[in-house]
């Protein structure tokens, strides 16, 4: 059962007051999962914005075959890489240089326990996986979805999901001890 | 093994989430109405779109303007033809000189010039 049902029936018909609520609802969601898609570079809440606008242009062809937290999460997805498809394409063109993603780990006496430090932190570690490791991960770990949901967002295998899930663990694993420590500690 | 995926995994839940500030639903309501622009009229997709309508009656009035008019064409072709084209145009040749292999090119000129009905 989706719990956005209702809101989501009145919004394709067009209510607006039915689209903010969901926009409220799930905005925390799709700014953070494209911010650890995008490496938390400038222009992430541009994008998150325009999920909402994409999904707001898309609402009336939503059929309901998962939940719209579920075709969200695909729309954001699918936005993100396009994106990176068009600038990966711009720096070939002009021949800029790649971003850097490499992980830097919060020193021993860094406040890694402050919310924002926290945040930059995971986010830093997610940007160093390759997007096939990174996108899975994130959607199961910091978005919560199911295994099967991820299956059919990203069009893989539940197999695939899982060895991929299982594999960026173990990259992740060394990238952020430090942070489980803090987790035990408090 | 098992334990440490757990734990990777618990940190990536406990990562705080992003803070979307007030004015994030009025940023999106701003693009949802926001007019596309000058850059919007170069869209080739709007105008492939906003044109297909209009292309597809052009090509259906031009099959049914086209069906009735090739039906009755051969009856109206004699008719028109002879209103309005000059009699030079409407050569016939059905003229006996068209067909005579010892003719001369001014014999065969001349019933070809000659008004109708008064060929030799």
């Amino acid at each position: 059962m989706d719990p956005d049902r209702e809101l989501v029936t009145a919004a394709a018909a067009g209510s607006r007051e039915a689209f903010d609520e969901l926009v409220r609802r799930h905005r925390a969601a799709i700014v953070t999962l494209v911010g650890v898609l995008t490496g938390g570079r400038d222009g992430a809440d541009d994008l998150a914005q325009e999920v909402f606008v994409r999904a707001w242009r898309s609402l009336p062809g939503f059929r309901g075959e998962s939940t719209f937290r579920t075709w969200l999460h695909r729309v954001a997805v699918n936005l993100v890489r396009t994106s990176q498809v068009r600038e990966g394409r711009m720096r070939r063109l002009f021949a800029w240089p790649s971003p850097e993603e490499t992980f830097d780990p919060p020193a021993p006496g860094e406040p890694i326990d402050a919310s924002l430090a926290r945040r930059e932190a995971i986010q830093r570690a997610l940007a160093s996986l390759p997007a096939e490791l990174r996108v899975p991960v994130t959607l199961r770990d910091v978005q919560g979805l199911e295994y099967k949901e991820i299956a059919s967002l990203l069009k893989v295998p539940i197999g695939t999901v899982e060895s991929r899930i299982f594999r960026a663990r173990q990259r992740l694993k060394p990238l952020l001890e430090p942070l489980w420590k803090t987790n035990r500690n408090s | 093994m098992e334990d440490e995926q757990e734990l990777v995994a618990a940190v990536l839940r406990s990562m705080p989430p992003a803070d979307a500030d007030g004015g994030f639903v009025a940023r999106v309501n701003a693009r949802i109405d926001a007019a596309p622009g000058w850059l919007g009229l170069a869209d080739f997709r709007a105008w492939t779109l906003g044109l297909a309508p209009a292309a597809c009656a052009l090509a259906l009035v031009a099959v049914f303007w086209q069906a009735p008019s090739s039906a009755s064409a051969p009856a109206l072709a004699p008719a028109s033809a002879s209103a309005s084209a000059p009699a030079s145009a409407v050569f016939s040749p059905a003229s006996s000189t068209d067909w005579q292999k010892d003719v001369s090119a001014d014999a065969l000129l001349e019933a070809a010039l000659a008004p109708e009905g008064k060929q030799p």
